[in-house]
């Protein structure tokens, strides 16, 4: 043979698995639909979450500027820039101020409710435009006129007072006069979740109104607009450096419009590798239909491989064949996920776009929708080369005897590394893309756990159904020995309803669990009211006159300042690497107090407490597991700028706080000395013994607005309605990203259900045919899948209560409840369905009759 | 047709006719076949390929319905039971070996031939199976599956399941088909035996003369008409 035919031949040979695996597919997709729909659905998952994050953090890094409201933004707690500062950030660009603080707002008849006031200055806004309805020039709609000054205000607030433009309102000191409706606040998404409607003032009217008082809480925003040619990121880090360098006491917190909004795009991120998980957990699932569709297919395919063989084929290239054939159908299941997860950004755009108050920039994301892809062919391959492994040992001798079923045999140890390599590139993609790679790592180990443990639950009950008594009842033995007898639907079964069911029950669990804790009712002993900014030298009048309205409540009431911690253990804040669970309390200002006394729901764990009487250097006293999370001990220096002074206190000891009691809680005490000679206001709370009546409550709000006209008064149930609201989106879109999961667990089962269609259909000919009737034969069904059924999903309770356990608790650091009567009864309605499933496919083989079925056998 | 046996007959067919098939493809498979086989009797039924022979065993054993004419078997009337019913009485009183064997793969031998009198509620069901297995050689095979079997052994097993409820009837649709030579006089010994010792009614589907001769009648058919029946 010439080395131009070798050459030749070598080059067919290598395409000739592509050829025969199209061949193959010629006939149809007909046994592969569940394969395309499972790695569809995970792709689609993989795919669209990722295209609406980078859609999302496009959207915010082209709108950085609106949203941060210049191109740096420097804020400070409870004062202004001294002159020196204002001066520093004049000389870099143009600059703009806002003010922003809750206060009461009342209404002439006597209402009272909170607002989140923003009064701002002339320039404002340096980007983006405020739109307003009716319209008309910004500076016209906030000016004084006629003893009353003009004001913006969202529609929610014209909603619940019931009032309309021209309304006027009294905040503090000061007449408001509603102008118009707000419509569009262009830096409204910097200042995160409010607990209250906005009004947008002018700085003069907040004047006015007197509660910028000392210590009184309100954050000053100054906005820079960089000179045009300036405005890079280098530029704006130069600003940066030069204002920490130049005021280190300035205390501010400074953001360019590279990081508008870190708080939201820490929280995009989050969420975004949590539906990720989501949708991984979809395409595992998918997996195991992958697996069953593959050997289905290939149990089908034994006499055309034995064929093949005979043929002078090897098992390798059998198995290249087949090998092929897989890597065509997920890439056509990864591409329709793709293209599905593309269009998600634009979809959202186009329905929510109006109402969500994030700026998206639907765009196609080739990386995600590459990655996605990459995830459908691995998840593929580690479920499929190990059914594909057996391929290559079908013995020819196959074709010399009738059908008979394969005895499930252990694959090449080739196969087996193969598998094992394709297990841990997904892990290891799964892990590296993480954004949190612990919890990615997490993610890996348990779904590998479950799995193995499914798999050990099915052999468990094939074992106990195997050695079981023999049942009197006929149907009974029948049903008990389609548990265990060779290729039993045992394995499939258990696995996609056990997956599918512990799916569920964490997602119940962990629902219940959120809705519980935000929506329903209080804790016990919750307070009622936070009263925000009671001056200092009004707290007696306040205490009294709270007892006098409110007597058989309890009122609690500390002082309290704004401070952000500037170094912990002599490391700037910028450069100490938190734990996850510890981040927050480096983000942003923190409320801190001083105290002779262990604070009432705090435990000291650690250290000594200092005492009434002391008087010696700073002391702080630590929540104990963020002093963990920030890698703190005993006797480590604190430094917290408070009014824009540092001040550096020593750890003395550290405490256990429960947070849910919703009590009067800091993660930071420091003793008593240290403040002396502060300005700062106090902060109450007022519990009644059996909580609060709606009409005890509003009486409170407004009879504190009229006397206490600086004080804001903040209702507990209105707060977490508002804390509610949000969970019950995160909650949505938990239950939005399961369903997919959920669905593919469905389509696996009901793909494992079919695949044994076959058998059935056979077995129940045969049965017939020797004396069955249908209602026997349908007994043993039922009996069947009623025992597959409830043995997996008391497994599915357990692992999914354990799972909702290990997230609530550990990961979302709340009192986890379980809850279980809607897991019982999810798992209850996983069975009916699994039931309903299982015997409409067999009911079909029932009707048949035997004739015509053994005629074709 | 008259029956030669002394006793009443075991399977009566008056006037059956059966068409398969739908539209176009519909074909009148057995046409006015009237047929008497005593209790006990050994009849063979021979003929070309596509003359009805199977088709008249599956109608004899309750697989098939007459689209006309009236089917009794032991004293049954088949037209007139239901699909349950007919199964109830396969059980009871039908013993069927195919040629493909048709054993369920996903049971053991023993299991395999346990089925039937599990179905019939036997208590001892696994011992007549155990005895019945031991009666076709295969005392060693039991807790075999059918893929661990050679043909002959498959076929052996199915012929101990077809006989374990000690049916009135018998039927065996080629059952040497799909053997070779040696095993298949095997088999058909092992029926004629079970034919034999239990009295059982006998009705074979043969292409091969010689064994048709095995039997004390050879019903021949052509198109799905009665040929010719010869005394053996």
């Amino acid at each position: 043979m010439s080395v131009a035919a070798i050459a030749t031949k070598r080059e067919s040979g290598r395409w000739l698995p592509l050829r025969f695996a199209l061949r193959e597919l010629r006939g149809g997709l007909h046994g592969f639909y569940v394969f395309i729909a499972c790695i569809a659905l995970g792709a689609m998952a993989i795919a669209g979450v990722g295209s609406l994050a980078a859609s999302l953090a496009d959207g915010l890094a082209r709108e950085g500027q609106v949203i941060l409201g210049g191109d740096l933004s420097f804020t400070l707690i409870q004062r202004e820039a001294a002159p020196n500062e204002r001066a520093f950030l004049q000389s870099h660009g143009k600059l703009s101020s806002a003010a922003t603080l809750r206060a009461m707002a009342r209404t002439a008849d006597g209402q009272a409710t909170l607002v989140e006031m923003k009064a701002i200055d002339g320039v404002y806004p340096l980007f983006g435009k405020v739109a307003f309805d009716p319209p008309g020039t910004l500076a016209d709609a906030l000016a004084e006129r006629d003893g009353g000054f003009g004001a913006l205000a969202d529609p929610t607030l014209l909603a619940r007072l019931d009032i309309k433009s021209g309304a006027r309102l009294t905040i503090g000191n000061a007449i408001i006069e509603i102008r118009a409706a707000l419509t569009n606040e262009p830096d409204k998404l910097a200042g995160g979740i409010g607990f209250g409607p906005r009004l947008l003032v002018s700085e003069a009217a907040l004047r006015t109104t007197g509660l910028l008082q000392p210590g009184s809480l309100v954050r000053w925003h100054y906005r820079l607009r960089l000179p045009q040619s300036d405005a890079t990121d280098a530029a704006a880090r130069a600003v940066t450096a030069q204002a920490r360098t130049r005021l280190p006491e300035a205390g501010w917190d400074i953001r360019n419009r590279y990081n508008a909004s870190p708080q939201l795009e820490r929280n995009v991120e989050r969420f975004t590798q949590f539906l990720t998980i989501v949708g991984l957990t979809a395409l595992l699932v998918g997996g195991v239909g992958v697996g069953n569709a593959v050997k289905s297919h290939l149990d089908r395919r034994r006499e055309v491989i034995a064929t093949m063989k005979a043929l002078g084929a090897s098992g390798r290239r059998v198995f290249a064949v087949y090998l092929t054939q897989v890597l065509l159908l997920a890439l056509i299941g990864g591409v329709i996920g793709a293209v599905l997860g593309a269009l998600l950004p634009f979809l959202i755009a186009w329905t929510f776009g109006a109402i969500i108050p994030l700026p998206i920039v639907p765009a196609v994301h080739p990386a995600e929708l590459m990655l996605a892809l990459i995830y459908g062919l691995l998840t593929a391959l580690a479920f499929a080369l190990w059914p594909l492994g057996r391929a290559h040992d079908v013995p020819v001798g196959e074709l010399f005897r009738d059908a008979v079923a394969s005895q499930p045999r252990w694959p090449r140890k080739i196969y087996i590394a193969l598998t094992a390599a394709a297990v841990i590139l997904l892990a290891t993609v799964a892990v590296l893309l993480a954004y949190d790679r612990r919890l990615a790592i997490i993610y890996v180990a348990t779904a590998a756990g479950v799995f193995v443990t499914l798999r050990l639950v099915a052999t468990l009950l094939m074992f106990l159904a195997h050695h079981a008594p023999r049942a009197r009842s006929t149907v009974l033995r029948l049903a008990v020995a389609n548990i265990h007898r060779p290729s039993a639907l045992t394995p499939t079964i258990v696995l996609s309803l056990g997956l599918g069911i512990t799916l569920l029950v964490t997602v119940i669990e962990i629902d219940g669990n959120l809705r519980q804790q935000f929506a329903a009712e209080l804790p016990a002993k919750a307070p009622s009211f936070y009263f925000l900014d009671i001056p200092s030298d009004q707290t007696e009048r306040f205490d009294a006159f709270m007892r006098a309205q409110a007597p058989a409540a309890i009122l609690q009431e500390v002082p309290m300042l704004r401070g952000r911690i500037v170094s912990a253990n002599d490391i700037l804040a910028e450069n100490i690497k938190p734990k996850e669970d510890a981040a927050w309390v480096l983000q942003s200002d923190r409320g801190i107090t001083y105290n002779g006394e262990i604070p009432a729901g705090s435990r000291l764990v650690e250290g000594k407490w200092w005492g009434p009487d002391y008087d010696g250097p700073p002391l702080v006293s630590f929540e104990k597991r963020i002093a963990d999370g920030l890698g703190l001990k005993l006797g480590d220096p604190i430094t917290v700028n408070v009014l824009g002074r540092n001040i550096t206190a020593h750890i003395a000891n550290l405490r256990t706080v429960d947070w849910q009691s919703l009590g009067i809680n800091f993660v930071m005490v420091f003793s008593p000395q240290t403040f002396r000679g502060a300005p700062h206001t106090h902060l109450a709370t007022l519990t009644y013994a059996n909580g609060g009546t709606p009409g005890q409550e509003s009486a409170v709000i407004r009879v504190v607005a009229d006397a206490f006209p600086m004080v804001t008064t903040v209702r507990v149930k209105d707060a977490l309605e508002a804390v509610g609201g949000i969970i019950a989106n995160l909650v949505l879109g938990i239950r939005g990203a399961s369903a997919i999961t959920l669905l593919a667990a469905a389509l696996v089962l009901g793909g494992a259900l079919a695949a044994g269609h076959r058998h059935r259909v056979y077995d129940a000919i045969i049965l017939k045919t020797l004396g069955a009737t249908r209602l026997r034969l349908l007994s043993a069904y039922t009996i069947e899948y009623l025992l597959l059924g409830t043995a997996t999903a008391a497994f599915g309770v357990l692992s999914g209560s354990l799972a909702g356990w290990l997230i609530v608790s550990d990961l979302m650091h709340l009192r986890f409840t379980w809850l279980p009567l809607p897991a019982l009864a999810a798992a209850g309605l996983a069975v009916v369905v699994t039931l309903v499933m299982g015997l409409a496919g067999t009911f079909t083989a029932l009707g048949q009759k035997p004739a015509p079925v053994l005629r074709n056998l | 047709m008259t029956n030669n046996s002394q006793a009443g007959p075991a399977i009566a067919l008056a006037g059956v006719n059966l068409s398969l098939g739908q539209g176009a493809a519909r074909v009148h498979i057995l046409k006015d076949i009237d047929m008497n086989i005593g209790s006990g009797e050994a009849i063979g039924l021979v003929g070309p390929s596509g003359s009805g022979k199977s088709t008249l065993l599956m109608v004899m054993a309750g697989l098939e319905r007459a689209d006309t004419g009236t089917v009794a078997v032991a004293g049954e009337n088949l037209s007139a039971l239901d699909e349950d019913a007919l199964a109830r009485f396969r059980g009871r009183n039908v013993g069927i070996v195919f040629q493909s064997f048709h054993l369920i793969p996903t049971m053991t031998a023993l299991e395999n031939v346990a089925v039937p009198l599990e179905l019939a509620g036997a208590s001892d069901a696994q011992e007549r199976a155990r005895s019945e297995l031991i009666a076709v050689g295969l005392g060693e095979r039991l807790h075999h599956y059918p893929a661990e079997l050679s043909g002959g052994e498959q076929q052996r097993v199915a012929v101990a399941r077809a006989l374990a409820p000690n049916p009135a009837i018998l039927v065996a649709d080629e059952p040497t088909g799909n053997l070779d030579e040696d095993t298949g006089r095997q088999i058909i010994d092992l029926l004629f035996a079970g034919h034999a010792q239990r009295g059982t009614t006998l009705v074979l589907v043969t292409h091969d003369s010689a064994l048709a001769a095995r039997c004390g009648r050879v019903v021949r058919l052509r198109s799905g008409r009665i040929d010719g029946v010869s005394a053996a």
